[in-house]
């Protein structure tokens, strides 16, 4: 009996594993054009909404705290303007990071159907992917535990190296860009 | 091209006269129809064409949000202190009535990058909040 549970326990493991698989298997098949897509977007994401250098200076400059001490806000003001900042950062760096992982699953499933990316450029797309995520969770921490003047340096470094990987990802998604046709000869037509 | 010269001609006739980006995000998110996100402006449709009019409005719309969105704390308070006194309502019910209704929350473009819209809602958030703090340090009388 308990040979026969043994058995009937590791069919069904085999079972799950296959449809996991499977499961996988058509959610990130070569050629899948919603893999595309989605990269896309996190690259338009990235490039126009998050990274813009003066969106990223105005969310982590402290001149907004300045302006609020120096003008004796009451404290229940600053307060406020610290937890909602606090909050605006780290929204801002768990985008960061879901755009930048939406971009690394592109590439890890499909980039190689669409685009040819040296051996030397995909090495350092995987460097930077795995850097920049643990920079992202770093500074996750940092602006959680300290505010979001904690880290600074962090914040810039992190917003060049996710600039990096977009420019690297523009590359091989170039191919969806609008081509700019030629006009038809009048010659060109078959007569 | 016509819509680069649409949003010239706006420019130029409509928004030279208003010039707080808060003010012009607010006329603006006024031209569009809030059931189907088109915007419209008579003067300029019959100028131009609907589609083009409608472009251009968008355009400068995105533009004043953009204004907005990096705009320091320090200059939204004072563009929501010289808006509110535009509208000739008392800073007090100017106050509730915006910390009740979040109206901004309605006033930003359609295809807004959603942090952005984010970041501005706490900005107005806290500007208000200066705004009642500085009324309530006034004495009474200058307050209502």
């Amino acid at each position: 009996m308990i040979q026969l549970l043994f058995f009937v326990l590791i069919g069904v493991a085999l079972l799950a594993s296959l449809l996991l698989i499977g499961r996988r298997g058509s959610v990130r098949a070569e050629g899948d054009s919603g893999a595309l897509l989605e990269a896309r977007r996190a690259l338009d994401s990235l490039q126009g909404g998050l990274l813009p250098e003066e969106l990223v200076q105005r969310i982590f400059a402290r001149d907004d705290l300045d302006y609020l001490s120096s003008s004796a806000a009451p404290k229940a003001v600053r307060d406020l303007f610290v937890s909602e900042r606090k909050r605006v950062a780290l929204s801002w760096i768990s985008q960061v990071r879901c755009q930048i992982s939406s971009l690394k699953r592109f590439h890890v499933g499909a980039a190689r159907s669409y685009a040819r990316l040296g051996m030397r450029t995909e090495l350092k797309l995987a460097c930077h992917f795995a850097a920049l995520l643990v920079a992202c969770r770093a500074l996750r921490l940092a602006v959680y535990v300290g505010g979001p003047y904690a880290a600074p340096r962090m914040v810039g470094a992190t917003a060049a190296a996710a600039a990096s990987i977009c420019t690297i990802s523009e590359q091989s998604l170039a191919f969806l860009n609008p081509v700019q046709l030629k006009p038809f000869a009048s010659n060109s037509l078959p007569s | 091209m016509d819509v680069e010269q649409a949003r010239q001609d706006l420019c130029r006739r409509t928004l030279s006269d208003i010039q707080r980006p808060l003010d012009r995000l607010i006329y603006l998110a006024s031209m569009r129809d809030y059931n189907t996100g088109v915007y419209h402006h008579d003067g300029l449709a019959s100028r131009f064409t609907e589609e083009v009019a409608c472009e251009a409005l968008a355009d400068c719309h995105r533009e004043a949000f953009r204004e907005l969105v990096i705009c320091p704390l320090q200059e939204l308070v004072s563009q929501l202190d010289a808006y509110r006194s535009s509208t000739h309502t008392s800073p007090r019910e100017f106050l509730t009535a915006w910390g009740r209704l979040e109206p901004y929350r309605v006033a930003v473009p359609v295809q807004a990058d959603p942090l952005s819209a984010e970041f501005l809602f706490s900005n107005f958030k806290i500007a208000l909040a200066v705004l009642a703090s500085q009324l309530d340090s006034r004495p009474a009388g200058l307050a209502a």
